[in-house]
């Protein structure tokens, strides 16, 4: 094993490592939007729209990220400007957030479904009782407790896509193992890039989510 | 002032209120008992709509509220509900739970809410708990509060759904102890309770029901020392 080739070429593996982060940013933002509207859906009462969710949510779930990378990177022509921004080009970069964000919005839609069906009824029987309207206990009653439900979900489902988010280099975007290839072609060493790749990505992951271990705690000592 | 008239309820298949006329008149205490399962509760829950009848109107104040033309919140604010599990909003301090309703709903202000709120705890000995969460409270406390929180609408009427019945029984007193306090002051109740002590003590009215109807009613000295019904008789023989 000979690492020395990290002298001369630390800085892709350092940009890349921004570069993933960045892009899951921007994925976890967008999923969160896309989900929190999905499962706005999957909870009303009508059933029109709650078809609708689940069949979004169940595709997105039965089919694999690649296959809707491909879809929307190669099916969808998307007027996207050709500029590079951080080294990374728009026109791919865009598509591949977006396929990213629709993946990563079914299962948030799931997180937050499933944080606020986890409230106890009687909290909306409560506050129904009381005179409140649905969408006045929804909003002073069941999201703020349901939003401690869901914020340590949201923060495991960055980790997911930080690490899942690898994908979009074989559409050509320079996260960290798109870079990681470059390094491994540039050099002919195909073994010690990818060990410097995965150390990258459990740094990245592991603090994550010792730092939201801590949030967390915090969060349920205010109670 | 609550008048109920040929009220069915259907959960699916299973047909839970067969059938259920009555009235309730201003001031009064009526206690409903009966077995488990024999609809007291969904009874108490279609007052307030929280259960929407099958079949049947309810009569609030002269206002049919089961009719869709009528916005059922505003009726609910003047129809306060205590529940088994208290239900009270755990990410909010004691005092936010008493004045959220009547803030929120723009029926006080906030100062005159929360002042309405020290005076509700005062009467029930838990102001210095006006800064807690419910989760630093015992049952027989949280329940109190649950009380209070509905007082704070000043509403007509207050529906109890076996307010006791989770408590540990070192706490039902205290709880009980309000309810009397609050009879005493001449508000209305409507309470599905398994206390028969304070159905015989309080209640101007007892409704005994099984299986889905109100199988006999009478004032509680009557009904419990002379029970007309067989099945009043045998529920009767079990429990006292």
């Amino acid at each position: 094993m000979d690492f020395s080739f990290l002298r001369g070429y630390n800085i892709y593996f350092l940009t890349g490592a921004v570069n993933t982060v960045i892009l899951a940013i921007f994925t976890v933002f967008f999923g969160v939007i896309i989900g929190t509207f999905i499962a706005l859906l999957k909870i009303s009462r009508n059933r029109v729209l709650r078809f609708i969710s689940t069949a979004y949510i169940e595709f997105i779930r039965g089919t694999p990220l690649m296959v809707q990378l491909f879809i929307i990177y190669y099916g969808i022509p998307l007027p996207v400007p050709d500029v590079t921004i951080l080294g990374m080009n728009m026109s791919r970069f865009i598509p591949g957030v977006m396929a990213l964000s629709i993946n990563s919005g079914a299962y948030v839609a799931e997180i937050i479904r499933a944080g606020i069906q986890a409230i106890d009824k009687g909290q909306m029987e409560a506050a129904r009782s009381l005179g409140l309207t649905h969408s006045m206990a929804m909003r002073y009653i069941i999201l703020p407790q349901a939003i401690r439900n869901i914020l340590p979900a949201l923060g495991n489902e960055f980790v997911v896509v930080i690490k899942e988010s690898s994908i979009v280099s074989i559409v050509g975007i320079a996260d960290l193992m798109f870079n990681t290839n470059v390094v491994r072609g540039a050099l002919y060493k195909p073994m010690e890039p990818l060990l410097v790749a995965a150390l990258i990505y459990f740094i990245l992951t592991f603090t994550l989510s010792k730092l939201l271990g801590k949030a967390e705690r915090r969060m349920r000592s205010d109670d | 002032m609550i008048e109920v008239k040929g009220l069915h309820k259907y959960f699916g298949k299973l047909h839970v209120l067969k059938g259920i006329d009555a009235f309730i008149q201003k001031g009064e205490v009526v206690v409903v008992i009966g077995p488990s399962g024999s609809g007291k509760s969904t009874f108490l829950r279609c007052l307030n709509l929280l259960e929407q009848p099958t079949e049947g109107e309810i009569i609030f104040e002269g206002i049919n509220i089961t009719s869709k033309e009528n916005n059922i919140n505003v009726y609910r604010q003047k129809m306060g509900m205590v529940f088994q599990q208290f239900n009270l909003f755990p990410h909010l301090t004691v005092m936010e739970n008493i004045t959220l309703a009547p803030t929120k709903l723009k029926k006080l202000s906030k100062e005159e809410a929360e002042e309405k709120a020290l005076g509700l705890l005062k009467r029930i000995g838990l102001e210095d708990k006006a800064t807690s969460y419910p989760s630093q409270l015992s049952g027989g406390q949280k329940q109190r509060i649950a009380i209070v929180r509905a007082l704070a609408m000043s509403p007509d009427v207050m529906l109890f759904d076996e307010p006791t019945s989770a408590l540990d029984p070192e706490m039902v007193g205290e709880v009980l102890d309000v309810m009397k306090e609050l009879a005493a002051d001449g508000m209305t109740m409507v309470v599905v309770t398994h206390e028969m002590g304070f159905a015989r003590e309080v209640g101007s009215r007892v409704l005994f029901m099984d299986d889905g109807k109100i199988v006999e009613e009478a004032k509680p000295v009557e009904l419990f020392t002379n029970p007309k019904h067989p099945r009043t008789k045998e529920f009767l023989a079990k429990v006292l």
